[in-house]
């Protein structure tokens, strides 16, 4: 089956809430980095001062393809804010993994469905 | 081409970097990030490991998401026939049998270029 990765850059406060929703979905797998953007923005202004990289936090897991609708539903109703969304708000990308390898046991993951990764 | 991206315990980067030079990948970029798997840092029941992670399991389940645990995710981009040597080099000298030794992905890299000379493909990382 196979795998994909999912890097979601969000925003900062909503980091947590995104974890915590792809928890309870059933993806525990999951890492955070601290990534500084901008997106067609091209950031913003306030006042007299613009900012043209603003603070995001990428969240990157990967997951059996298969579940992939699921995740990024999942990811987008997390971190949206508002009803309809802001600018900022974020951007997912998908891209394909070859091989995945657990280093405890050494072995490789073969992705089946619903397998937590 | 191919990038392999490993998510490794903090204490291993030194012992990674000189593994992957002596296996003739002296390239590669280091992040400081955080994460959990499945294991401890996840709220999914374990089986029982002993007080220390009982303790540390106590503590988790009080927290809404889990635990995130500082990890080093190292980036390496190596041709399609360095792959191998490269995933098992990087197995063999994190591998300590616990849970939180970390992940490898392989992904793969259409093209790079090397942006002092503007020489594209396999050349471009070699």
């Amino acid at each position: 089956m196979p795998l994909v990765m999912v890097r979601s850059i969000v925003r900062p406060e909503k980091a947590d809430e995104v974890l915590l929703a792809l928890m309870n979905a059933g993806f525990p797998g999951a890492t955070k980095l601290f990534v500084a953007g901008r997106g067609k923005q091209c950031g913003i202004k306030i006042g007299d001062v613009a900012y043209d990289e603003l603070a995001k936090t990428m969240i990157m897991t990967v997951i059996p393809d298969t579940d992939k609708e699921v995740v990024v539903k999942t990811i987008v109703d997390a971190a949206r804010t508002g009803d309809n969304g802001n600018y900022g708000d974020g951007k997912i990308f998908i891209s394909s993994v070859g091989e995945m390898y657990t280093i405890s046991s050494g072995a490789k993951e073969s992705g089946a469905r619903g397998d937590t990764l | 081409m191919k990038e392999v991206i490993a998510i490794i315990r903090v204490n291993m980067i030194n012992k990674t970097k000189d593994a992957l030079l002596a296996a003739g990948v002296p390239a590669f970029f280091a992040n400081e990030v955080l994460g959990r798997g499945k294991g401890l840092g996840s709220g999914l029941p374990q089986d029982d490991k002993g007080p220390l992670e009982a303790s540390l399991r106590l503590t988790e389940n009080q927290m809404e998401t889990g635990r995130l645990f500082a990890k080093r995710m190292v980036t390496v981009v190596v041709p399609d026939n360095k792959t191998d040597a490269v995933v098992s080099t990087i197995i063999a000298v994190n591998q300590t049998g616990n849970p939180g030794d970390g992940k490898v992905f392989v992904l793969d890299i259409d093209d790079s270029l090397r942006v002092r000379t503007g020489e594209c493909g396999e050349s471009a990382i070699c």
